[in-house]
């Protein structure tokens, strides 16, 4: 397929035709220790954080880079007006479960939006991942990893012969 | 033009200094904070002092002083006040207010009312007009948790209960603080200053706060650069206009849009984005034209320290008092054979001098109350000079005082650590005579 034609089909997908499974999603419940979370990623770029397992609720958010505040000495926070929330993610700081870590009300979008809308808001708030939600619960992702490999996938089979 | 070039010079050499007495400050583990108000001090004072011509740097206003420049760095230090409560209100987390503990609450609200009430009444005694003497004990209610919670840290103790409910008292006591200043630069009778306040509210909070949603997604299909944190600053600003209008003090506006922001996903992606504009300009510059307003000549004058010995000394027992009376009282939720127990005792002690460091919503309320007029112009050197005074007393004596307060607490973990550590040399040894007897 065409780079022009394959965007174009791109941009036009629904969130829901890629998004995986939400059991191959990485999650953890709020109250999940935070050790559990870091085993999770050394090898995933986010973790999201549900109520629990059975509702699915989603509750947060765990970045790659968040883990930068968690392993922190408390010597190199600086405490400003503005800026308690990242240092309470300190290991030190008193950070003991994902939910202290975990950044509350994640950025989502709906199963229905396209590929498109899901670039656009990842380069408005400059995230890599956004959290696929039905009444509050989650149900999917969509990562930029995810978007790279449907991408590939399209221009080396073609949009509609891969879906099928 | 001229004095445009001077004004873009001193923004830029406010701009350097602050950020080197930070670092400096920061090193000796104290509020970065005091750094930018000495190096303030500093430039402010080579005008006073008349070293240096007020054209040359127009840092400080009023005393004779006020140019259209110093008007324009006023301004400017006015947006850093407004960008820092902004910034703060983002930054909390409301769900976790409405968790607040009967503890932390009794002793918030004491804390707040003890110093409070003892400025007020004591600045009253020293012959200051009810409406100033209100100013000042506003001055001495908010306070600042950052100094505590690094201490904490530090000893290990910040995961305890006393730890947890301090954090949450003084999220709650820069609400209170920041909400009080109203009623100190607010005009008109009492009756008319509630209603305003109540429909500010309902207009800004509660409206607001369903509409924000809708607004947002508005601003997301305006599809422009930063259309998102454009429009977001823009009704921050069309906020604080009104409650500058109202009540003379903006920063309740930029307070309520922050909070009412800091629910929505997108509101928080915005932090990086407003602490960029707030830190990298605005509010180290708010910090060092606080300082510059310190002419040191006002200590040729005793009322300037008697001022500042009451106000000190209200700020630091009046905290202490009223805060950990608050705690005490609760018994921490366990009934009342815990009351006058020893450790009850030592508990709302560590409340109480947690309490006790005082910065960023101090000084806010300082220029509030002055820009306000509710400190008069020929007093408030004397109150800047007492307020930095107390300030800096406060974050003096913190670290000590919790060291002491908490010296149990730390001998404890220490024999715990030792214990522990006996006990894993002792388990290596009788592993080795286990390897051995094998042999």
């Amino acid at each position: 397929m065409e780079l022009e034609n394959a965007l174009e089909t791109f941009h036009s997908m629904k969130v829901r035709s890629i998004m995986p499974r939400p059991e191959t999603l990485p999650v953890v419940e709020r109250d999940a220790e935070i050790i559990n979370v870091l085993k999770l990623l050394r090898t995933r770029h986010h973790v999201w954080v549900v109520e629990n397992r059975e509702t699915m609720r989603l509750f947060g958010v765990i970045r790659y880079l968040d883990v930068i505040d968690v392993l922190l000495p408390p010597k190199s926070y600086k405490f400003k007006l503005g800026t308690t929330s990242r240092t309470m993610k300190s290991l030190l700081g008193g950070a003991t479960r994902a939910e202290d870590m975990a950044e509350k009300n994640p950025l989502t979008i709906e199963q229905d939006a396209t590929v498109l809308d899901a670039l656009m808001k990842m380069r408005k708030y400059r995230v890599q991942v956004l959290a696929v939600v039905e009444d509050g619960r989650l149900v999917g992702e969509v990562s930029l990893r995810i978007l790279i490999d449907e991408l590939l996938r399209l221009l080396r089979v073609g949009g509609a012969q891969w879906k099928q | 033009m001229e004095a445009v070039t001077w004004l873009l010079f001193t923004i830029g050499i406010a701009l350097i200094l602050a950020k080197i007495g930070d670092a400096i400050i920061e090193r000796f583990e104290f509020p970065g904070v005091l750094g930018e108000l000495i190096m303030g001090m500093v430039l402010g004072n080579l005008v006073y002092f008349g070293l240096v011509s007020p054209h040359y740097l127009p840092i400080v206003s009023g005393q004779g002083f006020t140019t259209t420049a110093t008007e324009i760095s006023e301004f400017l230090a006015k947006l850093g006040i407004i960008f820092l409560l902004f910034l703060g209100a983002l930054d909390t987390d409301i769900e976790k207010l409405k968790k607040t503990g009967l503890t932390a609450t009794v002793s918030t609200v004491l804390g707040v009312f003890v110093p409070l009430v003892l400025g007020w009444f004591v600045l009253m005694k020293m012959g200051y007009p009810s409406r100033e003497a209100f100013a000042g004990g506003v001055l001495l209610t908010a306070t600042s948790i950052g100094l505590t919670v690094r201490v904490m840290m530090d000893l290990g103790v910040l995961k305890s209960e006393v730890g947890a409910a301090s954090l949450s008292a003084s999220v709650m006591d820069d609400f209170l603080g920041i909400a009080l200043v109203i009623f100190a630069v607010g005009s008109g009778s009492l009756i008319e200053l509630s209603a305003k306040i109540v429909l500010f509210f309902i207009i800004t909070g509660v409206i607001w706060w369903y509409l924000v949603d809708y607004y947002i997604k508005f601003a997301e299909k305006l599809h422009v650069e930063k259309g998102v944190l454009g429009m977001a600053l823009g009704m921050m600003f069309v906020f604080a206009a009104l409650a500058e209008g109202w009540f003379a003090a903006a920063i309740e506006g930029a307070f309520m849009m922050g909070l009412v922001l800091s629910k929505l996903p997108e509101g928080k992606r915005l932090m990086d984005d407003v602490r960029a504009i707030g830190y990298g300009l605005l509010i180290p510059f708010f910090f060092v034209h606080t300082g510059a307003m310190l002419n040191l000549t006002v200590f040729k004058n005793a009322n300037a320290l008697v001022l500042a010995a009451v106000l000190t000394t209200i700020a630091v027992v009046g905290k202490v008092l009223g805060r950990g009376f608050g705690a005490w009282i609760t018994a921490w939720g366990r009934g009342r054979d815990f009351l006058f127990t020893k450790e009850n005792f030592w508990m709302s002690l560590q409340m109480g001098i947690g309490s006790i460091p005082r910065t960023e919503v101090a000084l806010v309320d300082l220029m509030v109350a002055i820009h306000g007029g509710a400190i008069p112009p020929e007093d408030a050197p004397e109150f800047i000079a007492a307020t930095l005074i107390f300030i800096t007393v406060s974050v003096l004596i913190t670290p000590p005082l919790l060291k002491w307060a908490f010296r149990r607490e730390i001998e404890e973990a220490r024999a715990t650590k030792v214990a522990r550590k006996v006990e894993r040399i002792q388990e290596t040894k009788e592993k080795i005579k286990e390897l051995k007897g094998s042999q």
